[in-house]
Formats: C-alpha cells, structure tokens, sequence
C-alpha cells in the first residue's frame, strides 16, 4: 500500500561518532587487558614480559575514553550528577562507577607491576629518578619478602581487574540493549557480542603497539616477541571465530524477529551493505580471520600487522554501525534519519586520538620498560645501547 | 486515588491544521527547528481510492517512561498526576533519553542545552487551564483531564470509545490515547522506508 507523508517532522541522530568512538576505546582497553593478563593472573609464563606493555595501554585508552563522552554533554560542566544523582535503572548510572574503579584497580595493579623495576632505576639520577622516587611513595623496600608482595598484590589486583574489565565493556552493551525503541540494540547478546569484539580489537591493537613499542625501544623485534606474536595471533583467530559466529546468531535472530527487526536485518543488508557487509565483516574479520588461519602468516610479522590493522579498522566500523546505524532507522515519520558527522566531533576524536599516542609513548619511555624476571637478555640490553 | 492525567486526540475531528503544533511553539517558547508537538499527515492509496490521515504527536507521558528508566542523573521524574518533567538544571544533556524513547517526543533545546519535550502544559495545568495545544485545538479534537475521574470526558472517552495507543508493544504504557488512528499513522512503515517492499 503506498503512504505518502506530506507533513514530517525532522528528527536528528544525536549520538554520534563520539559516542561510537568511546565504546571502541573501552573495548579496546578491556581487551587489552584482559590479553594481557594472562601472565599475571592465569600464569601462563610467556605472557608475563607483556603485562606492563598491556597495562599501560589499557590504562591510557581507558584514560581517554570518558572525553569523548564529557565532549558529547549538553552541560560538560554538571558532569558531578553522575557521580551524585545514581538511578540504578540506566546503565550509565552503572557505568560511571565502573569507569572509575576499573581505572583505579589498573593503576594499583600496574604499580605493582612497576615497583621493583622503578626501585631499581631510581640510581640513574635526572628526572627519571625524580619520577621514579614520587611514584614509588616511600615503598623502597626490596626484600624477598616486599618482592613476594609485589607478585601477590600484583595478583590480587589483576584478578579483580578481570571481571571490571568485563564488566566496564559489557555494560555499555546495556546501554545499547536496554533500548526497546530500536530494533538493531535490543538484544541479549549485545554486550557478549560488545565483548568479544572488544578481544578482537583489543588484541589487535595490542599486537601492533607490541611490535612498535620493541621496534622504537630496542632497534629490533626480538625472537621471543614474534613468537609471543604468532601465538597472540592465533588467539586472535580465535576470538575472531567467536564474534563472528556471534554476529551471526545475531543477525539471522534479528532478521526472523519482530518487523522492526525484519526492517533493520534489511537495512543492514541493502542500505547499510558497503559498511556492515564490507568493511564490518569482510574487511574487518572474513579477510583476518582467513589470513590468520595459516600458521605460516602467524609467524609473518607484517602479514599479523595487516590483519591486525584490519580488524580494528573493522570493530571501528561494527561501533560505528551499531551506535549511529541504529539510530537511522526512524521511530516516526517516514524517512531514514541521515548522519552528518560534524567538524568539531571529528577534531575532537583525531585530537584525543593523537593525545593518547603522546602520553602512551611517553610512558613508555620514562617508565621502566624492561621485561621482568629473566627475560632480559645480554643480547637485548646490547642492542638497547646501540638503539640509544 | 490520586490524579492521572491522559490526552486523547479524536483523529475523526483533527481536521490537520497544525494550530497545536503553532500554539505549543508559543506557549512554550520552543525553538525553530525541534518541536514539542507536531503533527504527522499521510495519504495511503492511490487514486480515485485514497485517505488521508493524520496523527498530532507529543510526549505520550507514559506509565512506564524508557526515558525516566535510562536517565543516569534523574533528572526526568514524574508526578504523582503521571506527568513526566525535565529538570532543566540537573539535565546533563548526555541525550540517552532522546535514544531511548520510542516515540521521538524528545530534543535536545539549542538554547538551553538540556533535553526537553511536552509537559502536557504543566504550568497550565497547576494554573487550572487547559494545556495550550487543547486550548487551541479547531475542532475540539484534543481532550485532556484526569483519567481517574470517571465524571472527566477522558475517562469517559477511553472507556467508551475505540482507542488507541502508539506502539502498545514497548511497556511503556503511554498515557496519549488516539479515537480513529490508522495503523500506518501510528508507526513508521519501516519496511517500505528501507526499501524492502516494493
């Protein structure tokens, strides 16, 4: 039956790419993370040389993050309601404490992940030891007994910093799920499927600052680093299986579902085909995930670069297409509600994006760096001194 | 039992002069571009066989509000009456409600930089009269009272009357009732707006 609107009245997306964008820098630092606590809280010995490459990485994405949300209010400056008025129904109510307990326990944790090496470094002089003597608080003690410590609360800490970093990105799953308005949100699996990708795009993004940071800080990517590489590789593979089977289950369940979710499957498929089908799907897992599938490209340090790049270029767009895609499909009136992402939004998220490089790299190079325990080798701290 | 305020729009009256829409921008000095009210008019159809409908909208003030629900200041309440407010100086303007509400009722006010939508005229209301878009309405189509009071006309309406609400399926129990709505008024045609029906 054809229905023509003579009188519409525009609507607007307001969630836009920030928005987007901050969903995509949690899932990042929870996937990071949780990839990398590995070592510290499940044991598993060769991931261990890696925590505090992750640590600072999870801290510093989960540092950002919040600003693009802070950028997004109407009223930036009545920020403290969050914190003062709780309403136990919204789950941003739930996440602004998560945003701040998931921070703090990764702060903890990497202190005493860092507190020997930054004893250690305190004899240098300069500003590093400065630095160092501030953040170590007066805690200078090294006997075997603080030593242990060190390891249990490092523990401790990291445990407990699993399930925040599960919950810090799942909830923000709820805020999209507990939508009942919108079809393409409303779903059970929206925060298992905000996790996984989270694994995906957190590894990858893990990999290639892994491989940069060695490259900038030792002149060459060691043996030990490619094959911890390969093997990060192959759980990317993994993990993309499990978002990919995910967003499967999702999309055949959305497509027999309510008309509205017929509506939305079919928009995904025709309207939307170039961004979910093509760089969500195709670009972002298909082409890794059959990259990855070969041993031989695991061990191919710029092929794993590639599929690296290729999925977090894909999670960026499955953000993009969720939050913003969700919000096109119109609740009244007749027209597909068009997004035009502003000037000042793009500026902010490429200046918060260049930020965060900054103060990443430059922890990375005033912190103590060095792999702990016996990972240094002779032939490391050599072609440190040749680097430098 | 304590007061429930409701609306019910006779659509066999509306004859779609956007007077509502016009007295409700001055009545409550709503910027140009966002609307509190509106009305949406279709034509289905085509040729010599054709009707036109119309449907006037506003914030449903709901039983169940998503928008109270996601809130994360509490800055959307609602009165014992089950009128929902903004508080304009609590609103952090973080637009999750704007999201969340399935009827679009909500805006973001370019100039006070909070969300705001329909308050059935609150301040009318509490000063005995009718909400403006009522006060206005040509044809008499719009009702508004105290659904709780069997002797209001909307109580009698809705309890005598064929009435519909807009999306029944979302639990959110809007309080806006609708007397002659066509289906195809009260929500989008999603399928024909993707272009999955030819």
């Amino acid at each position: 039956m054809t229905t023509v609107h003579f009188f519409d009245t525009p609507h607007q997306i307001y969630w836009g790419i920030l928005i987007a964008l901050y969903f995509y820098y949690t899932g990042m630092s929870a996937g990071s993370f949780i990839l990398t606590s590995l070592g510290t809280v499940f044991g598993i010995e060769k991931y261990k040389r890696v925590a505090k490459i992750g640590v600072l990485m999870a801290i510093v994405l989960l540092a950002f993050a919040p600003i693009h949300l802070l950028v997004d209010l109407e009223q930036p400056g009545r920020f403290l309601n969050l914190f003062i008025h709780v309403n136990g129904t919204s789950a941003m109510s739930w996440g602004v404490y998560l945003l701040v307990l998931y921070p703090l326990d990764l702060l903890i944790y990497a202190w005493f992940l860092f507190r020997q090496d930054l004893v250690n470094g305190l004899a240098q002089g300069g500003f590093k030891s400065k630095l160092y003597n501030f953040l170590l608080f007066g805690k200078k003690d090294m006997s075997p007994a603080a030593k242990a410590n060190d390891a249990k609360k490092a523990k401790l800490f990291g445990t407990l910093g699993v399930p925040l970093a599960l919950l810090v990105h799942g909830y923000t799953g709820f805020i999209l799920g507990n939508v009942q308005a919108r079809a393409i949100w409303h779903t059970p699996l929206m925060p298992i499927i905000f996790l996984m990708s989270a694994m995906v795009s957190g590894t990858g993004l893990f990999i290639i600052v892994l491989l940069l940071f060695e490259k900038f800080k030792y002149g060459e990517v060691s043996q030990d680093t490619r094959s911890l590489v390969a093997d990060i590789a192959n759980l990317m593979k993994w993990f993309i299986v499990v978002d990919g089977a995910l967003m499967i289950i999702y999309f055949i369940v959305l497509w027999y579902s309510g008309e509205s979710g017929y509506a939305a499957a079919y928009f995904m498929l025709h309207n939307e085909a170039g961004s979910f089908l093509g760089v969500e799907n195709g670009l972002g897992m298909l082409v890794p995930l059959l990259i990855l599938l070969a041993p031989k490209a695991r061990r191919n340090m710029p092929v794993v670069v590639l599929a690296s790049l290729l999925t977090i270029i894909g999670v960026l767009a499955m953000r993009i297409n969720l939050v913003i895609g969700g919000q096109k499909l119109p609740l009244t009136g007749s027209h597909i509600v068009e997004y035009a992402v502003s000037g000042r939004d793009i500026f902010v998220g490429l200046a918060i994006a260049v930020a965060g490089v900054v103060v990443l790299s430059f922890l990375y190079a005033v912190l103590p760096m060095n792999r702990s325990g016996s990972q240094i080798t002779a032939s490391m701290s050599t072609s440190k001194e040749v680097a430098h | 039992m304590g007061k429930r305020y409701a609306m019910v729009i006779d659509l066999r009256k509306c004859v779609g002069c956007h007077a509502c829409q016009v007295a409700c921008k001055s009545e409550n000095n709503v910027p140009l571009g966002v609307n509190r009210a509106w009305v949406e008019e279709l034509e289905t159809g085509k040729f010599p066989n054709v009707s036109r409908h119309r449907l006037p909208r506003l914030c449903n003030h709901c039983e169940n509000p998503s928008c109270l629900n996601v809130c994360p200041v509490k800055a959307t309440f609602q009165l014992e009456d089950g009128t929902v407010l903004i508080d304009y100086n609590r609103c952090i303007g973080c637009k999750y409600c704007i999201a969340a509400c399935p009827y679009d009722a909500r805006f973001i006010n370019p100039e006070r930089k909070t969300a705001e939508k329909c308050t059935y005229c609150h301040d009318r209301v509490a000063a005995g009269l009718q909400p403006a878009c009522v006060n206005t309405c040509i044809a008499g189509a719009r009702v508004f009272g105290d659904l709780n009071d069997p002797a209001s006309e909307v109580a009698k309406l809705v309890a005598t009357q064929s009435v519909s609400v807009s999306k029944p399926e979302t639990n959110n129990r809007p309080q806006t009732y609708y007397i002659g709505a066509d289906e195809r008024a009260l929500r989008p045609n999603l399928l024909e707006i993707v272009g999955g029906e030819k």
